[in-house]
């Protein structure tokens, strides 16, 4: 008999008059000790739906036309009220450990009480979050937040033993020294380990399903290989079903027993990990397979426009961008945080050089100091033969359209108050392009099919494009003037993956066509190694190996780069 | 090639119609453009002299002898919105087109009226009584605010009446003038002094806030320390100085509110500039090359100008309560009717002449309302998290 069984969920969302069927008709469901994986991309409903499960939509927005979620509630006897018919208790099917007097219940999760909801909540079905940053409250040490969770379910526990078993669940999830870090507070916490505490405080209370809602998404690849082996581990111990959410099929090939593959709230296709994943049937699925960089063809010839004996477009030298840490009374500088320490680069002629690293390392501050958008404390850039290091932003400005950026972020890399006409043609007036507006509005029409856009969406504003557009306006902003080098700053991160496909096959195109050279910032390393032609891998400011892309994925040298390979979540189920 | 196939809504104008969706706003609004037609076209609406007159035949405007150059331009420049209000075409090219309208209309009244100093209000009496008009039209309110002489007998601190010999709407106060009629000429004051004032913080405000928040740094510190400064200077004890020193004038009244309130301008602007700073958009434009003036003016003031733009929907009431406050106190301006020194005559006596405080009480209560209605709207179109609070209201 499944633990979690969800039949025909419907979940509308209403706005003013408008109503948004974000989960429609959607039915799976999850037996003890399995995982279930909800996969899909943005906006296909797949939190919407795990909320509606775990009911903490608000009440005037969402309603549930049809549907039912079937939910078997162990609960300690003597709380066992009227109002829940109760089944026959089948505690002999029961592989797992449950208190003595606790008795089954199958309950509607759509249909129950507040009351009976918050005691279902957190204590039989426990829910983590994406965000590690946010999800934790700033002003209760994390100690004090599993105990709270613990006393609210169990009340009969005295202080002391809430204390234990606190300690206790952050053992368990591995944060070391754990009765030490009791009374350490968020903000001393890494982003890994609050995800840790977060699902630390899932478990405190034995639940019995878990509902992971992206919980590694934010996180690196290191630390996200970690959590994942932890959930694991937990759940062979616990023996607990997870419903879990993500848009990642290398996570997924990971964590799944089951899987079910979302597409604007319909479940397409379901099965076992397995099938899905290499037989796929649905043709939703198939492309978004596809789509997952590891499984991009190579279209282009790997070596195209690359030449080994090409000289240098840029070359920095002993680069450093230390920023001052003041302390006292004086503000005097005491230390240095070195976001990029000491690093020489030389990237040739027509190239995609990839710069990999896990957040913090410098990596985009190493971008932006090549560029002069953030001023190196010492060390050279050349631009060509050009000194780029010392210059005024006005010796700049004539050399500043040779060298281009685009950026991560889909929503603030455009201007809100500007048509994308002004957007592209305000740079070419300010370096004397073209003879006048109507010249200048032919060149961005040509750009943007480039792009692959169509000429009418220069008269439109940033708010009507998806992300994806966006990007691509970003990308041909930075192509408008004709640059030598453009810096692309995690360009496809935000992006679903069938998008980011999309940009990758674009950015190879144009790299043909206009013979660029490419700064390509990622901490994606199947995206480095479908792109670029070489590798630079960046740890705390340092580079720590370099070298052709075949090379330094293939054969790493250094233990850092192995330990940032070995945990790439593979789609290979081998 | 420069065809545009469909204009879709400016980010502002998204702003604007969220913000004057809601009927608080709209109120606000309504109560604002009355005022201002009624400032614009006050001589118009409140005068004791005839609109036209027909004298032995022949018809003539003796009103138009008597306007100034200055309401020839207020006239101009509300037509000229009006017309424009819902022209197709961009913000700035209206604002250029009534800003001209205006000032044309400026020089021309300076080159061609010349309003006589004194105004004997007697003479078109004297002509109507004596049967010299075959028919005359007068304006809605038949009275000068500064026509103290009729020969009606005692005619001082009425309460409202409407009989054949005497029409006061709104009373009479101390010195025989019809209250109506001050009323009216004195929105003049109270719009103005409030968008004077505020426009002048507004400008030094930006200025000096958005050179803070963009090189920040030294820059940034010594601005901060000015700002602390001239938040520290009580405003209304400074302005009774001045008025001491200086007289009572109502362009210095303007000018030194609008030059000690800007600290807070600059604070919002400087804000919002510093985060500003280190948006993608921002850095590409830099990347660019673009010259500094766009960088500043183009892509960082329109995103940060929302928040100034709330805070100065309150400057403007705010203005408007320190002249009424100055004026109640007897130190406003002596040149023009105000609503505060009407107030100032409800207490004077001892008697409580209820209409000396209840019209222009009222005004300036619906005025600053009407402003603070529209600032809340504003703010709550602005900041997203807030609207959908207050979608409740709407």
């Amino acid at each position: 008999m499944s633990l979690l069984d969800v039949k025909d969920l419907q979940t509308h969302l209403s706005s003013g008059d408008r109503t948004v069927k974000a989960v429609d008709g959607v039915s799976f469901s999850i037996k003890r000790g399995e995982t279930f994986c909800l996969v899909g991309e943005s906006g296909s409903g797949k939190s919407i739906c795990a909320l509606s499960i775990i009911q903490l939509l608000p009440a005037g927005i969402a309603s549930h036309p049809s549907g039912s979620v079937k939910f078997q509630w162990h609960k300690v006897s003597g709380n066992t009220s009227s109002e829940d018919q109760s089944t026959s208790d089948d505690k002999a099917t029961e592989p797992f450990e449950v208190g003595d007097h606790s008795s089954v219940a199958e309950v509607d999760l759509l249909t129950l009480k507040d009351e009976s909801l918050r005691k279902i909540r957190g204590a039989s079905i426990a829910m983590i979050f994406q965000e590690p940053m946010t999800s934790l409250n700033p002003v209760f040490s994390i100690g004090d937040q599993i105990v709270e969770a613990l006393q609210l379910h169990h009340p009969e526990l005295s202080d002391e033993e809430c204390k234990a078993q606190a300690v206790e669940a952050l053992e368990q999830v591995q944060i070391k020294s754990a009765a030490a870090r009791f009374n350490d507070y968020p903000h001393q916490l890494s982003g890994g380990q609050r995800q840790r505490v977060m699902i630390a405080m899932a478990l405190a209370c034995k639940p019995d399903l878990l509902i992971a809602d992206e919980p590694t998404t934010a996180l690196d690849v290191t630390v996200q290989a970690e959590i994942l082996d932890l959930m694991r581990d937990l759940q062979s111990k616990k023996g607990m079903a997870i419903l879990f959410i993500t848009h990642d099929f290398g996570v997924v090939a990971q964590m799944a027993h089951q899987v079910g593959v979302m597409q604007s709230g319909k479940i397409v296709e379901q099965g076992t990990t397995k099938t899905v994943l290499s037989n796929p049937q649905h043709a939703y699925t198939q492309q978004l397979l596809a789509a997952v960089p590891e499984n991009l063809a190579k279209s282009v010839t790997e070596t195209a426009g690359f030449d080994e004996s090409a000289k240098s477009v840029i070359e920095a030298k002993d680069l450093n961008v230390w920023f001052p840490i003041r302390t006292g009374l004086f503000r005097r500088v005491t230390d240095h945080i070195k976001a990029v320490d000491g690093v020489d680069l030389s990237i040739r002629q027509g190239s995609i050089m990839a710069l990999v690293g896990e957040s913090g390392c410098g990596k985009t501050t190493l971008g932006r100091a090549i560029l002069q958008l953030e001023k190196p404390t010492s060390g050279s850039v050349k631009l060509g033969e050009q000194e780029l290091t010392g210059l005024t932003a006005n010796e700049l400005r004539p050399i500043r359209p040779r060298i281009q950026i685009a950026f991560q972020d889909p929503q603030s890399s455009l201007n809100p108050r500007l048509q994308i006409v002004t957007t592209l043609t305000e740079p070419m007036k300010a370096h004397g392009i073209g003879e006048d507006r109507d010249d200048r509005i032919e060149r961005a029409v040509k750009v943007l099919e480039q792009v692959q856009l169509s000429e009418d969406y220069l008269w439109r504003y940033p708010h009507e494009f998806s992300g994806g557009q966006r990007q691509r306006i970003g990308l041909a902003r930075a192509l408008i003037t004709n640059p030598e080098f453009i810096v692309c700053d995690e360009i496809t991160s935000a992006l679903d993956v069938s998008v980011q496909a999309e940009v990758l096959q674009l950015l190879l195109e144009i790299r043909q066509q206009r013979d660029l050279t490419l700064l390509f910032i990622t901490h994606n390393i199947a995206v480095v190694e479908y792109l670029s032609d070489e590798t630079v891998v960046m740890k705390a400011g340092k580079i720590v190996e370099q070298g052709a892309t075949a090379q330094v994925c293939g054969n790493p040298q250094n233990s850092y780069t192995q330990k940032l390979l070995n945990a790439v979540p593979r789609l290979n189920l081998s | 090639m420069t065809k545009q196939p469909r204009r879709s809504a400016s980010y502002s104008k998204r702003i604007l119609s969220s913000a004057f969706s809601g009927w608080g706003a709209r109120i606000g609004l309504a109560w604002v453009v009355i005022l201002a037609f009624v400032a614009c076209f006050s001589p118009l609406l409140a005068n004791s002299m005839p609109l036209m007159v027909s004298e032995g035949g022949q018809v003539s405007m003796p009103i138009l002898r008597y306007l100034s150059a200055e309401d020839l331009m207020l006239m101009v420049l509300f037509i000229a919105v009006l017309l424009l209000w819902k022209m197709p075409l961009k913000f700035s090219t209206k604002a250029a087109i009534a800003a001209s309208s205006a000032l044309i209309a400026l020089l021309v009244g300076l080159a061609i009226l010349s309003p006589p100093k004194t105004i004997i209000y007697d003479q078109f009496r004297e002509k109507a009584t004596a049967g010299n008009y075959e028919w005359q039209v007068l304006p809605p309110i038949p009275y000068s605010p500064s026509d103290y002489s009729r020969d009606f007998g005692d005619n001082s601190l009425k309460a409202p009446m409407v009989t054949q010999k005497q029409f006061h709407l709104m009373g009479t106060d101390s010195t025989g003038s019809d209250v109506a009629s001050r009323m009216v000429h004195a929105s003049r004051v109270a719009l103005s002094i409030g968008f004077i004032a505020t426009g002048i913080s507004m400008i030094i405000g930006i200025i000096i806030g958005g050179q803070m928040g963009y090189f920040a740094g030294r820059f940034d510190m010594i601005g901060m320390r000015i700002v602390e400064v001239f938040e520290a200077i009580p405003v209304l004890f400074l302005l009774l100085a001045f008025v001491a020193f200086f007289g009572r004038s109502v362009y210095i009244l303007m000018i030194i509110i609008g030059v000690t309130g800007w600290s807070g301008y600059a604070r919002y602007i400087r804000a919002e500039f510093l985060k500003l700073r280190k948006q993608d958009y921002v850095q590409a434009a830099i990347a660019s090359g673009l010259p500094l003036r766009s960088i500043l003016f183009r892509h960082m003031l329109p995103n940060g100008i929302a928040p100034v733009l709330v805070v100065a929907s309150f400057g403007v009431a705010a203005a408007i309560l320190t002249e009424a406050t100055l004026s109640f106190l007897g130190l406003g301006p002596v040149e023009a009717p105000s609503w505060g020194s009407m107030l100032n005559e409800a207490v004077k006596s001892s008697v409580f002449n209820w209409w000396m405080a209840v019209f222009p009480g009222g005004a300036i209560f619906l005025t600053v309302f009407s402003y603070n209605l529209m600032g809340e709207a504003l703010r709550d179109a602005v900041d997203p998290q807030l609207s959908r609070k207050a979608g409740v209201v709407s």
